[in-house]
């Protein structure tokens, strides 16, 4: 069996180490996601699913424990590694967006690119066929503020997916969204993981949005309390 | 990469013109002053130069000066000498400094006035002219550059044999002799002391007004003095005096000659035959050295101006910090964001250090312009009151009005270099967050 996407022994993540007010938010998580996964992280608010997930997608750096991409100790890689590890193998989708609000929505799909180390040639044509993918491509020209919040989660996807990254991590996609449009946004992370078989990691608090997914990792109080199949 | 970010950088300083504009203040009035000094100054220095070499910039001037008194108990005592005939400067002299330096002196322009006099037609009392009879060398017409009009100039040989011939003004020839050829003709002129003297007119020159002063309209056109020409060894000769050399000089120089240099040659070879004169020396000089204070003079001002508008860089400088700290804190979350799209921290320190070098790039940009164009209309006012000041020269006043390109380069480094300088530390500061911090913040 070929390495799993995300493999992480015995994560513990302190905050305030060594001060009166430390906090251990993370008591040793394992956790190993295969390749091809759709895999729910839910919790309540205060689970510590926002510090897995920052540690997941390499932001962050665990306390102890090791954590394995694609068979790499991201652990103990410089800034300038990780940088390049998120640029090539991460796929961000936020709750708000986090599009850059002078540049249109071509521009705003091509940033991972701008920032890669080696020159990806036809940037241009490759954005746009990313736009198109997610159904966008003819508001290629227009601002954040003048997309709809469905549209822009969708260049947002649609960002995340221009270096092919190994994961998607997708943090409450659809909180920001009503429901239809939530529903929209998921419709097409199911589409990149049955049609181009993407690993897609998903962190809500919404038991029902997790019920959508292959795999629901239930985190309570910094442990893993529950992992078993969801409803597809 | 680099394009990416000065796009980025321009965008983002057009997104927000007023703050900008403002930010830039500082900057744009340093350049601008700076350009606007150094235009004028440009001007001035290079308009005077261009009109000092046209009205004989290359001579070098010299006279017999008294040795003065170094200590303040002998000037009390002291008193000016009077000159004797080893004293002035010969016509040996001048001619063993010419054969000394061949390759920088031509000639000696030399003049002595004899006085006014009027020249009366014998056989018509109406028919008269005014005229003020002055000696000079050959070489002395084309040291003041004036054009023969008919009939030849006068030679050496007229000089040393103090022949009695004349050039006069063409003004003065067309009515005296009332169309008549007046090469040939002789010319009796009565000087104010009374005695009468005649002479052979071999030339006519042009009467130039910005040489020999403007028309005095208020005086009747026949009553006006011209200036009649002899040799000047005929002219010691008719001022009595036992005087044959020279005592204030003009020498000509070659036209690749170097002033300075030649300056300093003539210095050395009159110190060597006036060593033993107790009384006297050769004091010699050029237009250059009051140009050389001229520019000593501008020169300071310049450095005054850029040491004020160092300061105004430096204020400038600080207000692009601040406003690059306040762009980075209200763009933290857009940090965080390229942190996690994979921009690495030196990229973001790339990024806001080229945003403070493209702004402060545009201000000193703005800065140049407005400076060149002020300076240029300042630079061509100054030139119009001095040609209406001096209105009998405007046809030798060349007015040169140009921005000096070195301070423009200058410039645009300077700006460069407050960016630089006050954009690394809100850069850096960009550079050092943490992208899980600036990715929350709200």
């Amino acid at each position: 069996m070929s390495e799993p996407v995300i493999r992480m022994e015995k994560i513990i993540k302190t905050y305030y180490e060594g001060k009166p007010n430390e906090l251990e938010i993370l008591h040793g998580i394992d956790l190993t996601v295969n390749q091809g996964e759709f895999v729910s992280i839910v919790g309540e608010s205060g689970s510590g699913k926002s510090t897995l997930m920052n540690i997941i997608g390499v932001l962050d750096r665990q306390t102890a424990g090791s954590y394995f991409l694609e068979g790499q100790d991201v652990g103990g890689m410089s800034d300038e590694v990780r940088s390049a590890i998120r640029n090539r193998r991460i796929g961000f989708v936020f709750q708000n967006f986090n599009l850059l609000p002078r540049a249109n929505a071509l521009k705003n799909v091509m940033v991972p690119l701008m920032y890669g180390e080696t020159k990806v040639k036809d940037q241009k044509e490759r954005a746009m066929e990313m736009l198109a993918m997610v159904g966008m491509e003819e508001r290629a020209g227009h601002r954040p503020n003048e997309l709809s919040g469905g549209q822009k989660q969708r260049v947002a996807i649609a960002r995340a997916m221009i270096n092919d990254p190994a994961i998607i991590l997708a943090d409450e996609p659809t909180g920001a969204l009503d429901s239809k449009t939530g529903h929209m946004v998921m419709d097409l992370f199911h589409r990149l993981h049955e049609e181009q078989g993407k690993t897609i990691v998903l962190i809500t608090h919404s038991q029902e949005l997790a019920s959508e997914t292959q795999r629901i990792v239930t985190l309570l109080d910094g442990e893993i309390v529950a992992d078993k199949g969801g409803a597809r | 990469m680099f394009l990416e970010n000065i796009k980025e950088a321009i965008t983002s300083i057009f997104s927000n013109k007023m703050r900008s504009l403002l930010t830039m203040l500082g900057i744009i009035i340093g350049i601008s002053s700076v350009i606007i000094i150094t235009t004028i100054g440009g001007s001035i220095q290079s308009t005077l130069t261009a009109t000092l070499n046209s009205m004989g910039g290359n001579t070098v001037s010299a006279y017999v000066e008294a040795r003065y008194p170094e200590t303040d108990e002998e000037w009390d005592t002291w008193v000016y000498p009077d000159m004797t005939d080893e004293d002035y400067v010969t016509q040996e002299m001048i001619d063993g400094l010419i054969e000394a330096y061949p390759d920088e002196i031509s000639g000696i322009a030399a003049q002595s006035n004899l006085g006014y006099g009027q020249i009366k037609d014998e056989t018509d009392a109406d028919n008269y002219a005014n005229v003020s009879v002055a000696g000079i060398t050959p070489e002395y017409l084309d040291y003041m550059k004036v054009e023969m009009y008919a009939g030849r100039n006068l030679t050496k040989t007229d000089n040393e044999t103090q022949k009695k011939v004349c050039v006069i003004a063409d003004t003065m020839a067309e009515r005296y002799f009332d169309g008549r050829d007046p090469i040939g003709e002789k010319v009796s002129v009565v000087l104010s002391d009374g005695s009468i003297h005649d002479f052979v007119v071999v030339g006519v020159y042009k009467y130039n007004q910005a040489l020999f002063g403007q028309v005095d309209t208020s005086i009747p056109e026949k009553d006006r003095s011209t200036m009649m020409i002899i040799p000047l060894q005929t002219c010691f000769k008719l001022q009595g005096t036992d005087q044959t050399g020279y005592d204030s000089f003009n020498l000509l120089l070659t036209p690749l000659a170097d002033v300075e240099q030649a300056t300093a040659d003539i210095t050395s070879y009159f110190d060597k035959i006036y060593a033993d004169n107790e009384n006297f020396h050769i004091y010699a000089y050029n237009m250059q050295s009051d140009l050389g204070m001229i520019n000593t003079v501008l020169n300071v001002i310049t450095v005054a101006v850029s040491g004020i508008a160092a300061i105004s860089l430096i204020v400038g400088g600080v207000g692009v910090m601040n406003i690059m700290l306040v762009s980075i804190t209200e763009r933290t979350r857009e940090i965080g964001v390229r942190m996690a799209l994979g921009a690495k921290r030196r990229t973001i320190r790339q990024q806001f250090v080229i945003e403070a070098i493209v702004l402060c790039l545009i201000g000193g940009t703005i800065g140049i312009l407005i400076g060149v164009g002020i300076g240029a209309l300042l630079g061509t006012v100054a030139g119009f009151i001095i040609q209406n000041m001096y209105a009998e020269y405007a046809n030798y006043i060349i007015m040169e009005v140009h921005p000096s390109g070195s301070a423009i380069m200058l410039s645009l480094f300077f700006s460069m270099l407050t960016g630089v300088f006050f954009g690394y530390y809100p850069a850096n500061k960009a550079a050092k967050m943490e992208v899980i911090d600036a990715l929350r913040y709200e």
